[in-house]
This record gives structure tokens, C-alpha cells and sequence, in this order.
């Protein structure tokens, strides 16, 4: 919160002597987090173009900068302009998406763990997903559907998580501590998968096979009306975010300190659950279950920022959670082979000695966060 | 005295909770007031609706019926906002937030002073650094709130509340958990801002001696009423003998202290003079035993000086103790004789 003054006391000329040390050291911090964002901003765009550098297919860079600035018409122009570029919007996006999710359920719940793999809440929209792949007709599954069709699908999984964020709000309110939500949290994820087992059971071939291909998470399968509704549907989850800047910082004091200072606590709760609900879900229909982003890129950002202001944590969360998504990308295209990993394997990896440190962490603070 | 001199006034506040279709009603109807600058004590046994009260004056729940009127007009009308610019509020809740420092948290205090986007102006900052000094926190200000003691932890909550600038600050139970000398500069730290600052601060708690000694009101709740008076008055009206129900704790109305009430074993006279004196009745009281104002047999005898020496004197005999703990094993294993 201090930072943002800087500029302002700076310039002030008259000052008591006692506070110009501090002014300083406010104005010092100040430039570490302009200089932190410059650094941020300019990892996301190098890797954003790294992303489209590299492929399974390999392309010298010459090729590329050619497909982009010429219309030859080439085959690399084609895998550039089409799935390249494409997919690496989407990273940027999903990274994006879960990373802000993440924070927003880390604060609200007020607790460090929380995230939407962890709570449950993409199993949710899984299930909203199996729902329409597997009880209607795989001809809606994400590398079949089209116009209405996708909202459709991207709907039916912002109701599933909705519906288990819902769940997970009210259990919540009933049981204060942390790991017996998260456990809770655990339960549901196992209760969502059975059913989606049982419907799998009873759901024909084509069905299944476009439902377990989709459980794999991918970036680059997206057509390019789905990329107009995911990045829709993400800008408004990243605008609803910014509204809730104020809501999220006195939501750290906890909700009766909340309601104290004069936050509409149920409303506040409400436009957070509705965001996370839009964010995780229209990233979930897409791509599929992408796991540990939304838990570790608000740690990864509140070690870099060390603040606990949502004015800086919201675009940090959302540079560094576009930087992870966009190196995961690139590290599942294995540069140099011809083979590609699941990106889901990838953010794993990233992700789990982040929370591994965090509860290695709390451990010893015994305190939340 | 007209409604307009009360900063608050409760009409008939019904308390409770409401759990599906369900009412309890904790207490009957209340009244009470306050003033601006008055510092309040509630006091009331453990389990009888204190913290209710509390939050049900700060807004955090609603009440069961009857009126809360700030500054006359009646809690209904008041926006969040305003109602978050009137009155503050502080729970025996910690604030845990990672990478939260001190200043932080007071800022918070702003809220409902600042933007859309909750960004802290230059007047909101010099409130801020304002409320620290007065908290005696300012050095503190860039530490984190997970590295300070329950007492320094206090002192920023009520720095946040300072930053909140409202009238009144209702605080449930500000000095639990804190060790003694945190506890004294609490309440000092109380005390100096309602008479300087003219806040009305209505807390609650149980530490009575305190509260007499330090509160300008208290509102003392009973199972049947609430009774609100100067310490003294109520004293002199009996009024903290209802306190609890146990018949056995007697309330003390000249010393303001509550101590137990047991089958008297007998009287003694005391003879000295100084401070040997006083706790020697001190200690002859705990054991169970009454201070009679005129000579009788036996007396105790203080002697003060280099040599402390205590005698229990009899017709018969004397008896010399050098301690206050002798004299006390004396008068125990002698019961039956002295009497």
C-alpha cells in the first residue's frame, strides 16, 4: 500500500525531519516493485516469443521471423500463424486465469493451500465437462465443438466449479481450520472422480475417447473460436479481479475486521466466488485439468513483491503466473526433440516443491500464508 | 440531558442469534449510553452476551429488536461506510497475513476513507503515521506482523482503529492474553485517548480492579438487567454482588476486590503502624480470620524497624514470629487455642 504515494511524497518539500528517512525508504521500495514489474513485463513478452520459436516441429528462426512478417503461403507459415502463435496466447491466458484464481481463493479462504486444483474446484468443472461430453454427445467435446457450442461446454464447467466452490464456501463457514477444508476439499475431488468414472462406464467409445484426451490438458488444441471465448471470458474474470482490489486486502484481516471497516462481506464473497468460478472454468473446458499453477505463482509473487497488497499482488500474480505458464509451455515442447510432454506434467513439476516449501513454511510460522 | 449529548445510546437492544428459524434471545431488553471521551468497561460473567453486545452495537450482527442510535440517529440509517467512519471495532482475533507489516495493517484503518481502488493518499498517510505515534509504533512500522508480541500486536490493532478515525471504539476483551506490563500500558494507552484524544471507548472486561480503577462508566450486565453507573456508584449500590452467582465471592464495596467468602475463624486486633501493618491484615484476612478494631485477647503485635518481629499475645503467653509466613503457620496450627 505505501508504495503508491511515492510519487507524490517525493516532491513534497516541506517534511518532518523524522519522516524523510522514512520517505526514502518508502520511495526505495517503491523502485524495487517499478523495477520488479519492468523485469516481469519483459521476461513475459521473451518468453512469449521464445514459445513460438519453439515447437515439435523444428523451424530455424530465420523461417520464423519470415512467416510473420511475409505471406509466403509456406507450410512454417501455416504452423506459425495457426498453432504457434495461437497456443501461446492461450498459455499467457491460462497462466493468467488460474494464477489469479489461486490468489483470490488464498485470500478469501485465508489460506496458503488454497487453489483451485487443490479445493476441488476444476474437478467441478470437469465434471461440468463430463457432463456434456459424455451425457450428451462427444460432438461437444472441445476439439469438436463450435460457435454456441463452446459456450455451452465452457458454461457447463463454470457451473461445476461454482457448484463445488459453493460447496467448499459453506463447509467453510462451518469449519475454521485449514487442513480439515483442504481435506474436505480432497474428498470432493475423489467424490466428482468416481462419478466421472461411473459416467465413463456407461458412455460409448468415441465419447470416452474424446473425454480421456481431454483430461490430458493441452494448449494447443484450441480452435479459434474457442480462443475468442476463452479470452472473453478470461478479460472479464481479470476485470471482475481488479474491482475486488480493495475487497481482497480488507478480507485479509479476516471477515469480521472485514465487516468492521465497512466491506459488504457477502457481497465481496459473492463477486470473488463468480470470478474464480468464470476463471477456472473457462480455462478448465479448454484445456483441461492444468494443475499447481493457481497454488504456487501467488507464493512464487508474494516472495518477489514480499507485500501483502492486492493493489501489487493482482498484476504480479498476473505477469508471473503469464512468465510460468508460457515457460511450462516451452519446457513440455522439449526444444531439440520431436517429442511433446503434457503440459500438465510439466506444471507439476514446477509447481509441487513451491507448496512443499510453503508448508515446510507454516510449519514453523504456524500462521497462515 | 438531551438525546444529542449521547454519542450512543442503546433502547431497549435485544441481543442474540438466529439460527434458521430460530431466535435466542440472550438478555432482556437493554439501555445504555455513553458520551463523547468516556472510556467503558463492560463487565459481565463469562457466557452472558458481551461479545453479542459488541458486535451487535458495531453492526456485525443484527439486533433482535429495540434501537442502537449513534449520535442520535439510529444504526438503520447509517451506511457500511458510514456506520465503519462512526465506530471501530477490535476482537480477540490475531490478523495473520504473510508479507503484512505494521503500517500495512493500520492502513487498513483507512478503508472506509479511501478509493474504489483503496489507495492510500497523502492525508490518509499522515493519519496513518499519525495513528502510530500515538500508539507509541512508529519504530515498528516496516516490521512484520507475524514477527510482533500479543503486546505490540494490540497496539497496532488499535493504532488501525486510530487510522479508522471514528468516535467511538468498541474493543471486546483488548488486554486478554497480554502479559502484565502490556496489560498496564493498554489501559493507560485507553485511558490517554479518551481523555486526550476524546474518544469513547467502550471495551470489554474481566479484569474488575482495572476497570474500576481506570473507567469513567461501566456497564455491568446481569443475568436480569444491565446497570450502568460510575464504578463507585454502582459499588455503593451492591451492585457487583450479583455479579456471580456463587454465594461463597463477596465483593468488598471499600476495597473494590472480590474475595471468598468463608466461615470466619475467629478475630485478632492488631497492633503497629506502617506498611508491616497493612499487609500483615492482609495476610491475617487470607487465612480466614477478621480484624476486630478494638483490643482483645490474643492481639497481634507488629514491631517494625531493622528487626520485623511479630507476637501473638495472649494472657498466658507470647508467641514471637520473624515472618509474615511464620506468623500466618502459627495462627493455622493454633486455631483451636486462640479462639
Amino acid at each position: 500500500m505505501s508504495y503508491f504515494i511515492t510519487g507524490k511524497l517525493t516532491n513534497l518539500k516541506i517534511l518532518k525531519t523524522d519522516n524523510q528517512i522514512q520517505t526514502l525508504s518508502i520511495s526505495k521500495s517503491g523502485n524495487r516493485k517499478e523495477l520488479l514489474f519492468g523485469a516481469l513485463f519483459l521476461i513475459v513478452i521473451s518468453l512469449f516469443i521464445l514459445d513460438i520459436f519453439f515447437g515439435s516441429v523444428s523451424i530455424k528462426a530465420s523461417e520464423v521471423i519470415r512467416a510473420i512478417f511475409t505471406h509466403s503461403g509456406s507450410n512454417f507459415e501455416t504452423i506459425i500463424l495457426k498453432f504457434r502463435i495461437p497456443k501461446a496466447i492461450t498459455a499467457l491466458t491460462v497462466g493468467i486465469a488460474l494464477s489469479l484464481s489461486g490468489l483470490q481463493m488464498q485470500t478469501v479462504f485465508r489460506n496458503p493451500m488454497a487453489g483451485p486444483d487443490v479445493l476441488g474446484i476444476s474437478s467441478g468443472a470437469s465434471l461440468g465437462v463430463a457432463f456434456v461430453i459424455l451425457g450428451f454427445s462427444s460432438h461437444l467435446s472441445p476439439e469438436n465443438v463450435s460457435g454456441l457450442g463452446n459456450w455451452i461446454l465452457v458454461a457447463a464447467s463454470w457451473v461445476g466449479a461454482g457448484v463445488v466452490l459453493a460447496l467448499i464456501m459453506v463447509l467453510s463457514s462451518k469449519v475454521k481450520d485449514i487442513m480439515t477444508i483442504l481435506i474436505l476439499g480432497i474428498m470432493l475431488s475423489s467424490g466428482i472422480s468416481a462419478i466421472v468414472i461411473i459416467m465413463q462406464y456407461f458412455s460409448n467409445e468415441t465419447m470416452l475417447k474424446a473425454y480421456v484426451i481431454w483430461t490430458m490438458g493441452s494448449l494447443g488444441n484450441l480452435t479459434s473460436g474457442q480462443l475468442n471465448v476463452l479470452i472473453i471470458s478470461v478479460s472479464a474474470g481479470v476485470i471482475l479481479t481488479l474491482i475486488t482490489t480493495k475487497m481482497l486486502n480488507a478480507l485479509l484481516l479476516g471477515e469480521t475486521y472485514a465487516g468492521s471497516i465497512g466491506l459488504n462481506v457477502k457481497l465481496a464473497r459473492f463477486m470473488i466466488f463468480i470470478c474464480t468460478s468464470i476463471l477456472t472454468g473457462t480455462v478448465t473446458a479448454f484445456c483441461g485439468p492444468i494443475g499447481f499453477i493457481g497454488i504456487a505463482v501467488p507464493h512464487i509473487t508474494r516472495i518477489l513483491f514480499k507485500t501483502s497488497d492486492h493493489l501489487i499482488l493482482i498484476p504480479g500474480t498476473i505477469l508471473t503466473g503469464g512468465a510460468v505458464m508460457l515457460l511450462s509451455d516451452i519446457i513440455s515442447q522439449l526444444p531439440g526433440s520431436d517429442n511433446v510432454l503434457p503440459v500438465n506434467s510439466v506444471t507439476s513439476l514446477i509447481g509441487i516443491p513451491i507448496v512443499i516449501w510453503v508448508i515446510m513454511r507454516n510449519r514453523k510460522y504456524s500462521g497462515l500464508f | 440531558m438531551t438525546k444529542l449529548n449521547k454519542i450512543l445510546s442503546l433502547n431497549l437492544l435485544k441481543i442474540g442469534y438466529v439460527s434458521g428459524s430460530s431466535r435466542t434471545v440472550l438478555l432482556p431488553p437493554l439501555n445504555a449510553s455513553a458520551k463523547k471521551g468516556e472510556l467503558i468497561a463492560v463487565i459481565g460473567r463469562n457466557g452472558i452476551g458481551k461479545s453479542t453486545l459488541l458486535r451487535t452495537m458495531t453492526g456485525l450482527q443484527e439486533p433482535l429488536g429495540g434501537e442502537i442510535y449513534y449520535d442520535g440517529r439510529g444504526i438503520r440509517g447509517y451506511s457500511r461506510t458510514d456506520l465503519a467512519r462512526k465506530v471501530g471495532y477490535i476482537s480477540t482475533e490475531t490478523v495473520k497475513a504473510t508479507n503484512m507489516r505494521v503500517y500495512d495493517l493500520v492502513s487498513l484503518g483507512r478503508y472506509p476513507h479511501t478509493n474504489w481502488f483503496g489507495k492510500i493518499s497523502l492525508i490518509d498517510h499522515e493519519k496513518i503515521l499519525d495513528a502510530l505515534e500515538k500508539t507509541s509504533m512508529s519504530a515498528f512500522r516496516d516490521r512484520l506482523i507475524s514477527e510482533l508480541s500479543d503486546g505490540e500486536r494490540q497496539k497496532t490493532m488499535i493504532a488501525r482503529i486510530l487510522a479508522q478515525d471514528t468516535d467511538i471504539m468498541v474493543m471486546d476483551e483488548p488486554t486478554a492474553f497480554l502479559d502484565i506490563g502490556s496489560k498496564y500500558e493498554i489501559f493507560h494507552l485507553l485511558h490517554q485517548l479518551s481523555q486526550k484524544g476524546k474518544k469513547t471507548i467502550i471495551f470489554s472486561t474481566h479484569d474488575l480492579q482495572m476497570a474500576i480503577s481506570q473507567s469513567d462508566k461501566i456497564w455491568l450486565i446481569l443475568d436480569n438487567q444491565l446497570r450502568e453507573g460510575a464504578p463507585e456508584d454502582l459499588m455503593i449500590d451492591g451492585a457487583f454482588d450479583h455479579l456471580f452467582e456463587s454465594s461463597s465471592l463477596h465483593f468488598n464495596s471499600e476495597t473494590g476486590t472480590f474475595s471468598f467468602m468463608e466461615e470466619e475463624k475467629g478475630s485478632f486486633y492488631i497492633e503497629g503502624d506502617g506498611v508491616e501493618k497493612h499487609w500483615t491484615e492482609e495476610a491475617v484476612r487470607r487465612a480466614g480470620f477478621s480484624i476486630s478494631a478494638t483490643k482483645t485477647t490474643p492481639y497481634i503485635k507488629v514491631i517494625s524497624g531493622t528487626m520485623n518481629s511479630w507476637k501473638v499475645i495472649s494472657e498466658k503467653q507470647e508467641k514471637a514470629f520473624s515472618s509474615i509466613y511464620d506468623l500466618i503457620s502459627g495462627l493455622v496450627e493454633n486455631e483451636h487455642i486462640s479462639i
